[in-house]
């Protein structure tokens, strides 16, 4: 097993107090290790988006402890738990948050800008990654001229242009239609199993929360089940799924077939899984089964 | 974020809603205009009295007045004085305390002090050209103002010669515009003594003088010798001894920077009151200083209105905004970062309005100054209304900078303080 990445212990965030008080978590113990991808799932209300929240380091628990690579995040300033974010974190959400009066690629060099890089390597790292996502040629449009995968993709850039450790995703696919949502889904699983990016999605989706390696149910602040390995859903149901320009696909959804991303000059990468892999064509990724899916996990975990 | 991209940044910012910048950066362009015009125009006249100074070369004058209590002058601001004949004698006819003839004596006797002169008034009647014409004497100018004339022909008439300058608008009592062609030129001034006859004294033309903004220069002027032998005219013709009393009294200074200080220390000793030339036109440039300055207080009032403005727009801007806020805090801004893009936001629109604002106020100043000093202010020798001073704009930049970041404070505090997770929800 790979070192924890984040860890908390009798995590609890209470909301409010006296009458209106409200025990949004009840004392959560866990960790997430480097390169797995954990579904957090649950109703509404059931604390999911919280716990999201406590562990991209956006909010400080109530109490209990969480920690980054061993070390409790409490004990750091605030504005080096912004660095933090900035440096180790990526964030894609269900609304898209781009900035209208700015063109697709001025959107995902943000987190470079904060970070304090320079323009032109700002510019360079920014084509580098809307290219691995088909959208080079979107770099120069406003965002609002965007379709609604479109718009994911370019805030999935914008996750990706610090190169994260952890890629936090709160309902990714809630604002989108299936089709595009799906296409978003290979994307993130993608990544996940192509450069070992850890993965925390909050969702409330049963079919993307099948795709994660563990899932953590939730509900009334408590974690109530923590299944893992088992990837529940049919992997047939992607079968040939492509983007929408078609020509290219990054990380296509079935589990072994990884390195049909044979065109894309962003993703020139050996395919993870080793030359048994090989250019399989999509329909091959059928095969996909559980043990497959603990295989990219491990090979998250080499690249890391 | 690197102090460039947060000025980039900020400067994007305010190009989005464009009509609302537009607006905000007018009010501060209307003080920062208003500013620059007070200020100018205070720097201007300044200038005009610093070159009247400056043109006075080496000034060895001082007036000499009574030094008595000013407040004790004043009428009824203070209780029954008993008679004192002597005193009595002394006070002229505004009650003011005035310049016996003895006291001029005694001022004559301070070290260091020569020419001692009583400054008279004198009411000539007419000035007759070799000619026969006779033209009204209204009024003439002290021999004293002599240190402030500006000459547009000739020389300053000389202390003991039966000399006299007249102004530019006299001389078409010849019939031309060329100055140089009056000089030399004798004329006779007429006055009435005591017993109401009218006395003559001949005097020769020897400059002609520009009118300045004080009013030297607009009248003739005698030369001292001219203007006691009218002054003796003027009160002979009657038996009876007059008892002579004078405002003030003009006397040179042997080296003036030296002895300025004894010599004051020595009068003041002997109950006088000495003002240099430079003092007494450092009352005027206190009073233009003064104006300017409560011209200027106007201006920093329509800034403050203005600073208003830079509050709301940024409000509004932070309340719109705030989505994006709360991603870029999420994304790892920092709070300060926050504050200084937002602060920045508020120093460019004051940079904006600055900027447009000054460059408006120096183009019509200068323009104004020109149009008016070429055009109805013409007789006005070497009148400046209005003067670019580099250090002022420099400071009128800054000060609107300063005002613009402190009203940028509030809202970008604000700003700082937005919760990512409030900001980012999206219910």
């Amino acid at each position: 097993m790979s070192a924890a990445v984040l860890e908390t212990e009798n995590l609890v965030k209470v909301y409010g107090r006296g009458e209106s008080r409200f025990d949004a978590l009840k004392g959560l113990t866990f960790e997430i290790r480097q390169g797995e991808s954990v579904a957090i799932v649950g109703k509404s209300g059931s604390g999911k988006s919280t716990l999201m929240h406590l562990l991209a380091l956006l909010d400080e628990p109530t109490a209990g402890v969480v920690a980054m690579n061993g070390r409790p995040v409490s004990q750091l300033k605030p504005a080096q738990v912004s660095e933090l974010r900035n440096d180790t974190f990526g964030f894609v959400f269900q609304q898209f948050f781009l900035n209208a009066s700015q063109t697709v690629l001025e959107n995902v060099i943000l987190p470079l800008k904060i970070a304090g890089v320079g323009t032109a390597e700002r510019k360079r790292r920014g084509m580098e990654v809307l290219e691995q996502l088909d959208m080079a040629d979107k770099a120069g449009n406003r965002a609002t001229d965007l379709s609604g995968g479109q718009k994911q993709r370019a805030c999935i850039a914008r996750a990706l242009i610090n190169e994260p450790s952890v890629l936090f995703a709160d309902e990714p696919t809630g604002n989108l239609d299936t089709a595009t949502g799906e296409v978003v889904e290979d994307i993130l699983f993608g990544l996940h199993r192509d450069r070992g990016i850890t993965l925390v999605i909050v969702t409330h989706d049963d079919d993307l929360a099948a795709r994660c390696q563990r899932r953590l149910l939730m509900q009334d602040g408590m974690i109530v089940a923590d299944e893992s390995g088992e990837a529940v859903r049919s992997a047939g149901a992607s079968v040939g799924q492509t983007s929408r320009e078609g020509s290219r696909r990054v990380g296509g959804h079935g589990k072994h077939a990884a390195p049909v991303v044979v065109d894309g000059p962003g993703l020139d990468e050996p395919g993870p899984d080793g030359p048994e892999a090989g250019p399989t064509a999509p329909g091959a990724a059928t095969a996909g089964a559980a043990g497959q899916v603990e295989n990219a996990g491990t090979t998250g975990e080499e690249r890391a | 974020m690197r102090a460039v991209d947060i000025a980039g940044t900020a400067l994007g910012n305010t190009m989005r809603s464009k009509t609302r910048t537009f607006l905000t950066v007018i009010a501060i362009v209307i003080g920062a205009f208003t500013l620059t015009l007070t200020s100018g125009l205070g720097a201007g006249i300044n200038k005009y009295v610093d070159t009247m100074v400056s043109g006075f070369g080496e000034i060895d004058q001082i007036s000499i007045m009574p030094g008595a209590d000013a407040t004790a002058q004043m009428p009824g601001s203070s209780g029954p004085v008993a008679y004192d004949p002597a005193e009595a004698q002394a006070t002229g006819e505004f009650g003011m305390t005035m310049l016996t003839d003895e006291d001029i004596e005694t001022i004559a006797q301070v070290e260091h002090l020569s020419n001692v002169e009583p400054v008279v008034f004198v009411a000539a009647e007419y000035l007759e050209t070799a000619d026969g014409d006779q033209f009204t004497l209204q009024s003439m100018d002290l021999p004293a103002n002599a240190a402030a004339l500006e000459l547009a022909a000739g020389v300053k008439p000389a202390r003991d010669a039966m000399e006299i300058t007249i102004p530019e608008t006299w001389l078409e009592i010849y019939g031309t515009e060329d100055p140089e062609a009056v000089l030399g030129e004798t004329v006779t001034l007429g006055i009435k003594d005591l017993a109401q006859q009218v006395q003559t004294v001949d005097a020769e033309i020897v400059g002609v003088s520009q009118a300045a903004i004080s009013g030297v220069g607009a009248s003739p002027m005698p030369s001292s010798a001219l203007n006691e032998e009218l002054y003796g005219l003027q009160t002979s013709g009657l038996e009876v001894e007059q008892p002579q009393a004078y405002v003030q009294a003009v006397a040179d200074v042997e080296d003036m920077a030296a002895n300025e200080q004894s010599v004051k220390a020595a009068l003041s000793e002997e109950g006088f009151m000495a003002m240099t030339v430079e003092d007494q036109l450092g009352v005027i440039t206190g009073i233009i200083d003064t104006v300017t300055w409560v011209l200027n207080g106007f201006a920093l009032i329509a800034l403050l209105a203005a600073s208003f403005g830079i509050v709301n727009t940024l409000l509004m801007s932070v309340q719109e905004r705030t989505r994006e806020i709360g991603l870029m805090k999420a994304l790892g801004m920092s709070g300060g970062k926050v504050f200084g893009l937002f602060s920045m936001e508020a120093v460019m629109l004051g940079i904006m309005g600055s900027v447009i604002g000054v460059g408006l106020g120096v183009v019509v100043g200068l323009t104004g100054n020109a149009a008016l000093v070429s055009g109805p202010l013409s007789g006005v020798a070497g009148l400046s209304l209005f003067a670019v001073d580099p250090m002022a704009i420099v400071l009128i930049v800054l000060l609107i900078l300063v005002i613009a970041f402190l009203a940028g404070t509030m809202p970008a505090a604000r700003a700082a303080k937005k919760d990512p997770i409030e900001a980012l929800r999206y219910e």
